[in-house]
């Protein structure tokens, strides 16, 4: 690092250089008493002042620390060292984009500081600014021509750029002298031969990629991965047949892979989804399975792409091998084709069929001997799920309950019943039946897992947490915090629902931000390996990685816990705004918590639970209020909105509630484009016209925003739209639940005595028979909580509504 | 249908979520990344129809300081979700595993760790996977339990192939 020290008397330049040092060794505290020392001399030295800065920052003196930099940089705004130190801490914070900043600004000062650019490198690969990284990478091979992560830096530069020509020179110039590199052996070779070879590919270069394949097959250690790109060549220079061998030599290696064996068969010229084919396709599986008896994949596979005779044969064979050998997920491999009504009712048939046979004889057509008496309970087993799916809760029970009096020891009937009854709305009895099959086996953690779960589906909060920290490692010095930071994503989740509905709105954001930050240390997780994998070489391993990071928020369990914890904040606003804001729940014991107008006794008592006062030492705010006392609510939210915007923009549900933030915040024009994108993506969605009302009626009574512009709108709206009404788009869908709710739902966000009154008298009928299989029971239940809002007469219309969802689903204890 | 195949980086949320589930030995997803870029051809998991990782091997090499040539491989974890169990799921990613440890790295030997109370498992890698018990580490746990190192002979196993180049 080039210093301005010179300009500090002779014993504080050596001062500072021990300062430095110190911060070297991370002694932060002697670092600041000695930067101290320097400025009681020179107390207009900026770059002791930046240093200082950074010791702060690390001793938890953030903002002081911040200040302090700034404050360097003001006296001297050339140094480097100070750019450099500002760079480094807004990097430790994650402030990548403002790091890079700093950096560019150091470099000003000292262009050729191989650090420097090291690290900006890296910031420019994080954030994906290819072009610029481009350029950092060439200034460093000229500085270092023979380092290898910095010419292979380089090369992947211009891959990031898609300038593949580019990546394959870089390498083709430097690889000779690789191998007198330390730290590089055969398998570092290997991995940048294949790297290459790949490189080739994405030129589009196949014949030449081929080529080069042959050649570098000697060194090559990764057979496996080499053996796959030469199939992958062959069948893209259309020289099936060589392919076919090609695949048919990876079958060999693992015959459990589907992608081979699909390779292998449009090799031949033959497609899976084309019923044409599914003859000649047949012949080509039976043929592999003869060679690879042991493949589960294979015996599968014809059930995927058979029809009529050919599938029922194909099945008869999967499920007597399966409830032969008692393999206990027969229905959930089915179930991936009961989207197909014919192969359901097919495959229905034949296992009651089965059971029939079994029940009369003990036998099976093929049997040679009695089958043993888990074949049958096996067979039951199968069709209780199966009426299960159809939605006949109480014949599937009579089936699981046969099966447990016969053979009351298996673990895997209780948690099939418990989905069940779970399915049938009795979410006690699911938990109930889950936590007994838990008790069977204390030792396993899956039946825990699942236990606790079902208890979250059940509010048990607490008893869910003293279940799930059974299995947290026992020398954890905060047992919760150790869930935490394990990043067990789907606990919290769940435990954030089971707050909300709860009514606990602050406990349930403290978990859904859980989630939401675990998705963040995810995302800069990523930073490490710029630097890791260059030195090891591992190029295809780390392009997966960037790849893989550029959308992992797309996640189910992100998106769904970014949409909880928007919900929860426009609920916050709306509260504040009526005068009846929510506060933080502090005292839990005085006030147990039932669902809002839930006529079930709440015995989930939210008391605190003594591992929550122990948590208490680590975490400062374990009831929320950070969240709820938050300054801004729809700030807060719009946060999460934006990210979903940009990360799953083609999800219809991102901007229905894109829409109910931008509303709140007035920011129209933004509302109606939020409309228009989900017009764009599905013009028939249940929420589209509800939203285009509520808009038009929001225009109508703000005052405050500026007429033209107000004329524009409400222009556009009823060119898109026309003269319609939440009313009329729920009678014109009056057999489908999902459009009534959004209409009612918009009734109530607008809130006037006759929109209440229309949503309350559709609310009551939401049970009707008319809505058929829309009569869902997550609708239902939505339906109840509107109603509820909607200021829905108990006695009356909640009753009615509860009296004939209870028709609908007889065994539920949620109405 | 199942399917094994080699791990990506896109598996390794599911893969730590399976881990949770099942095991009381969990890691940050630092870990799994720095196995994945690290030696990304020796982890494998199993997958369903609907793409769900239903079960997994994370696997690594004995790369301690001191650790010579060839290294020997190593089971950091394995585990196949209860409702998915006797498709012989742990014995298939297992197979992958110890291949890619014999192809990239030459290893004759495979070792892995258990506690000396989980029967099941211990049993899983004794009958099914013929793993032998090596010896036992006093205090391996952070809890304190001792484990079993237990160690699998490769030798002769997977016999380098002669790929034709006539192609």
């Amino acid at each position: 690092m080039s210093l301005t020290v010179s300009e500090l008397p002779q014993k504080e330049q050596g001062l500072f250089r021990t300062a430095l040092k110190l911060y070297e060794t991370r002694q932060y505290k002697k670092g600041l008493k000695t930067c101290d020392q320097i400025l009681k001399k020179a107390p207009n030295h900026g770059e002791t002042h930046a240093v200082r800065g950074m010791f702060l920052t690390n001793l938890d003196r953030k903002e002081e620390g911040y200040e302090t930099i700034k404050h360097g940089l003001k006296i001297n705004p050339k140094s480097s060292l100070s750019w450099h130190i500002y760079g480094i801490v807004n990097r430790g914070d994650n402030k990548f984009e403002e790091a890079i900043n700093c950096y560019e600004e150091a470099l000003k000062g000292d262009s050729e500081n191989i650090n420097i650019l090291r690290d900006l490198a890296h910031l420019q690969a994080y954030t994906r600014h290819p072009t610029k990284l481009i350029e950092t990478r060439k200034k460093l091979v000229k500085l270092n021509s023979l380092f290898v992560p910095f010419w292979l830096g380089l090369a992947h530069a211009y891959h990031m750029a898609g300038k593949y020509d580019l990546a394959i020179k870089t390498i083709s110039a430097n690889e000779g002298q690789m191998k007198s590199e330390p730290g590089i052996g055969p398998s570092e070779i290997s991995e940048l031969l294949m790297y290459k070879n790949w490189l080739v590919e994405l030129n589009g270069d196949y014949q030449q990629a081929l080529e080069n394949l042959k050649e570098i097959r000697p060194k090559i250690l990764d057979i496996t991965g080499w053996k796959e790109q030469k199939a992958n060549l062959l069948f893209k220079v259309n020289r099936k047949e060589a392919a076919a061998m090609a695949y048919q030599d990876l079958i060999e290696r693992n015959p459990d892979n589907k992608e081979y064996i699909y390779g292998y068969i449009s090799c031949n010229g033959l497609d899976v989804n084309q019923p044409g084919d599914e003859d000649a396709v047949l012949d080509v599986v039976h043929t592999l399975q003869q060679q690879f008896p042991s493949s589960s994949t294979l015996r599968f596979m014809p059930l995927t792409f058979c029809s009529g005779e050919n599938f029922i044969k194909a099945a008869d064979s999967v499920a007597k091998h399966a409830l032969r050998k008692g393999i206990p997920s027969l229905f959930t491999s089915m179930k991936t084709l009961y989207g197909n009504q014919a192969k359901t009712k097919a495959l229905g048939e034949l296992l009651e069929g089965y059971s029939v046979q079994l029940r009369d004889t003990k036998r099976l057509s093929d049997s040679t001997d009695d089958e043993a008496a888990s074949v049958l309970m096996w067979c039951i087993f199968y069709l209780a799920q199966h009426w299960d799916y159809h939605g006949d809760h109480e014949r599937a029970l009579q089936l699981i309950d046969e099966d447990i009096k016969t053979s009351p020891e298996t673990v895997e009937l209780y948690t099939v019943k418990a989905k069940i009854l779970k399915h049938a709305g009795d979410i006690r009895g699911a938990r109930d039946t889950m936590d007994f099959a838990r008790q069977m086996d204390l030792k396993d953690r899956y039946v825990n897992t699942k236990a606790v779960k079902y208890m979250l589906r059940n509010d048990d909060v607490v008893e869910a947490e003293k279940n799930m920290v059974l299995f947290v490692r026992d020398d954890a010095a905060h047992k919760i915090q150790e869930i935490v930071d394990t990043q067990a994503i789907w606990y919290m989740r769940e435990r954030g629902h089971a707050y909300r509905r709860l009514g606990d709105i602050g406990r349930a954001l403290k978990q859904y931000h859980q989630v939401l930050s675990s998705f963040d240390t995810y995302r800069t997780d990523e930073y490490d390996f710029h630097s890791y994998s260059l030195r090891k070489v591992t190029m295809r391993a780390y392009v997966d990685i960037l790849e893989w990071e550029d959308k992992v928020y797309s996640n189910d369990v992100y998106v769904d816990s970014a949409h909880a914890a928007i919900e929860c904040y426009v609920e916050l606003h709306d509260r504040k705004t009526a005068g009846k804001p929510f506060a933080a729940i502090v005292e839990k014991k005085e006030k147990p918590l039932t669902r809002n107008g839930s006529s079930k006794q709440g015995q989930h008592n939210l008391s605190a639970g003594v591992d929550e006062i122990k948590v208490a030492e680590v975490d400062k705010d374990p009831n929320g209020s950070t969240y709820v006392d938050a300054d801004d609510h729809l700030a807060e939210a719009l946060k999460y909105v934006e990210k979903l915007e940009s990360v799953v923009g083609s999800q219809p549900a991102t901007h229905a509630l894109a829409f109910e933030v931008h509303l709140r915040m007035k920011k129209y024009f933004l509302a109606f484009k939020s409309i228009n994108l989900l017009k764009s993506i599905d013009s028939s969605h249940p929420s589209l016209i509800p939203m285009a009302v509520r808009l038009a009626s929001e225009l109508d009574s703000d005052n405050t925003f500026a007429a033209p512009m107000k004329a524009a709108l409400k222009a556009q709206l009823s060119k898109s739209f026309g003269d319609v009404k939440i009313e009329d788009a729920i009678k014109a869908n009056d057999q489908s639940l999902d459009f009534a709710l959004a209409g009612a739902k918009a009734l109530v966000a607008m809130g006037g005595d006759a929109d209440l009154e229309l949503a309350r008298s559709v609310l009551s009928k939401a049970a009707s028979e008319k809505y058929g299989e829309t009569r869902t029971l997550s609708n239902l239940l939505r339906a109840k909580d509107l109603l509820i809002k909607a200021g829905g007469n108990l006695e009356s219309q909640v009753s009615e509504l509860s009296r004939n969802a209870k028709v609908v689903f007889p065994l539920s204890t949620c109405f | 249908m199942i399917t094994i195949r080699q791990a990506r980086a896109g598996d390794q949320i599911a893969m730590q979520q399976c881990n949770l589930m099942n095991l009381p030995e969990n890691y940050h997803m630092k870990y799994y990344l720095y196995h994945f870029a690290t030696w990304p051809e020796l982890s494998f998991v199993a997958e369903t129809e609907n793409g769900r990782v239903v079960g997994y091997v994370l696997a690594k090499m004995n790369d301690d300081s001191g650790a010579e040539s060839p290294l020997d491989g190593h089971i950091t974890s394995l585990s196949v979700m209860r409702s998915y169990r006797r498709l012989g799921l742990a014995e298939r990613l297992m197979n992958q595993a110890q291949r890619a440890m014999v192809e990239l790295y030459g290893s004759k030997c495979v070792s892995l760790h258990v506690r000396v109370s989980n029967k099941a498992a211990f049993s899983l890698y004794k009958n099914t996977l013929k793993f032998d018990v090596d010896h036992t580490e006093k205090k391996y746990y952070a809890d304190g339990e001792d484990a079993y190192a237990m160690k699998k002979n490769l030798e002769g196993l997977y016999p380098a192939e002669m790929d034709s180049l006539d192609f």
